[in-house]
């Protein structure tokens, strides 16, 4: 059980989250969802311990997680942006992070399995793919057999199958009694696995509802058939940050 | 438990698992021998020929086999910066903290495995840039150039060399961890070592005090087997102000960087 309340985070004069209160319930997989520069990320470092709140607060299981001895046994997590050094190999990684909390060498060389990197276990990481470097990500937020995940954007970069292996994963944590939160703004993909939304906007809460509400809410007078994406869009409508902007284009033949 | 033996482990092999390490060590090994044993092979070479009875007395068989060590000193501290802002620049330091949220905790195993790494090196390295430089002046007619770990000062200046090898370094380390940036940590790392010389010496119209708490000037302090002379005394600290000083360096850079690793990591 994650609990977020009223959560807020100032960037310089820039609000990144504001008064954000809602909890994240075992049992389901929970989609995080937003536009760019809505908070999502900023949200995740709070609950990590990574970013301290100006205001609220966030506790995993009932306390902050900055006060945790061992976080990997109960949380796991992967952030947006990796976070590994190009000159280390893909094992030394996992090495570290498991000595640090205490984790079996066993652990290491079953997360490899199961992400399927062994192969290339002693590679160096800046030597990895997107979606290689995504799977190590991953390998390490499973490395303490956590309870509760936190994943930023696991299925950024990862080929279809492993999308459908990490869909698979998700939904049997949860189906386990597990805790999973994760952010996505691939709206397809979070339909098939999502069970429970948070939608933020401008920091904001917008939405805490099951998938099937949410699409449900969403449906035209007529009763035609709406998807999630039709849905989120009609939600976060006017809290985007960044907006594409029509630029006229020269007439085909002026250019040289 | 996330206690402290396990992240002296975790940092151990962050540590040992970067090829840089290895070759920054190397580098600075190679340089500081190789620099000195150069150095004190021309100087014998030289002895009776164009050495002036001045030089000659001015000669220093312990602190003279130290003049690599201002090369093999800055790339040590280079490894200290490096090995504080590596995390921030490539965001290790994310991974870091969600597995040992405790701040200080890390920064302080960090401290502590750079320092266990680096002054075993530093101290290996003086006594084989004495031992070294005394073959290379064996044939020296001069018998005051020949010393043994007995003869005064001599180890105390071996030992002051080690030790101020390692404070450097830390203080590099410091540095990175103050700054989270490697060009910048890099530059007030250069700055601090090697620019503040000049600076010194043009204030001495009016004070000495700048030249005294020069990093360089206290090592000089502790290496000198013989009392300084010349336009260097007003320049060089007492024996135990240089100690003094390089322990404030050590403290203030490495609290500095303490204070800043306890603080958020924007991401």
């Amino acid at each position: 059980m994650i609990e977020i309340d009223h959560l807020t985070k100032r960037y310089g004069g820039r609000l990144a989250v504001d008064d954000l209160t809602f909890n994240v319930s075992p049992g389901r997989v929970t989609g995080f969802l937003g536009p760019n520069g809505a908070g999502k990320s900023t949200t995740i470092r709070s609950i990590l311990g990574l970013a301290t709140p100006d205001g609220g607060r966030v506790v995993v299981n009932g306390k902050p997680y900055r006060s945790g001895e061992t976080p990997l046994r109960i949380v796991g997590s992967l952030l947006d942006g990796n976070g590994f050094h190009p000159g280390r190999g893909a094992r030394q990684h996992l090495d570290y992070l498991a000595a640090s909390n205490g984790l079996p060498p066993r652990r290491v060389h079953e997360v490899l399995q199961l992400t399927g990197l062994t192969t290339v276990a002693r590679r160096r990481v800046g030597t990895f793919s997107l979606g290689m470097k995504q799977r190590l990500g991953i390998a390490a937020a499973l490395l303490g057999d956590p309870q509760i995940l936190v994943l930023d954007e696991p299925t950024n970069g990862l080929d279809p199958e492993g999308i459908l292996w990490l869909r698979g994963l998700l939904k049997e944590r949860a189906a386990d009694g597990g805790t999973v939160l994760v952010s996505s703004h691939l709206m397809t993909e979070m339909s098939l696995t999502a069970d429970h939304l948070v939608v933020i906007g401008r920091g904001r809460l917008l939405a805490d509802v099951s998938l099937a509400d949410l699409v449900q809410a969403a449906t035209g007078d007529q009763g035609d058939p709406r998807t999630l994406e039709d849905a989120y869009l009609h939600l976060t409508r006017g809290t985007e940050q960044f907006q594409a902007v029509d630029v006229p284009r020269p007439p085909a033949g002026d250019g040289r | 438990m996330n206690a402290f033996p396990l992240l002296l482990r975790a940092e151990w092999i962050k540590v040992r698992s970067l090829r840089s390490t290895y070759l920054m060590i190397a580098l600075a090994v190679l340089v500081g021998l190789g620099v000195g044993l150069l150095y004190l092979t021309s100087t014998a070479d030289a002895w009776a020929t164009t050495l002036t009875a001045r030089d000659r007395a001015a000669f220093d068989p312990v602190a003279d086999a130290f003049s690599g060590f201002q090369f093999a000193e800055l790339v040590l501290a280079a490894l200290g910066v490096l090995i504080a802002t590596s995390e921030y620049t490539t965001g290790t330091i994310s991974a870091t903290l969600t597995a040992a949220p405790r701040r200080l905790r890390v920064f302080a195993a960090k401290l502590a495995v750079l320092t266990t790494v680096a002054l075993p090196i530093c101290l290996a390295c003086s006594f084989a840039a004495v031992l070294l430089g005394q073959q290379a002046l064996h044939a020296v007619p001069d018998t005051a150039v020949h010393v043994g770990l007995g003869n005064a000062h001599v180890l105390r200046g071996i030992i002051g060399a080690g030790l101020y090898m390692t404070a450097v370094t830390l203080v590099g380390f410091g540095i990175g961890a103050l700054l989270r940036h490697t060009p910048a940590a890099l530059t007030l790392m250069f700055s601090l070592v090697f620019l503040a010389w000049p600076a010194a010496r043009a204030l001495e119209g009016f004070s000495y005090l700048p030249d005294r708490w020069l990093l360089v000037n206290a090592a000089d302090a502790l290496v000198a087997t013989h009392a300084t002379t010349g336009p260097n005394v007003p320049r060089t600290p007492s024996y135990a102000m240089a100690w003094v000083e390089i322990m404030i360096y050590v403290l203030v850079f490495v609290g500095l960087g303490a204070w800043r690793s306890s603080r958020d990591v924007p991401g």
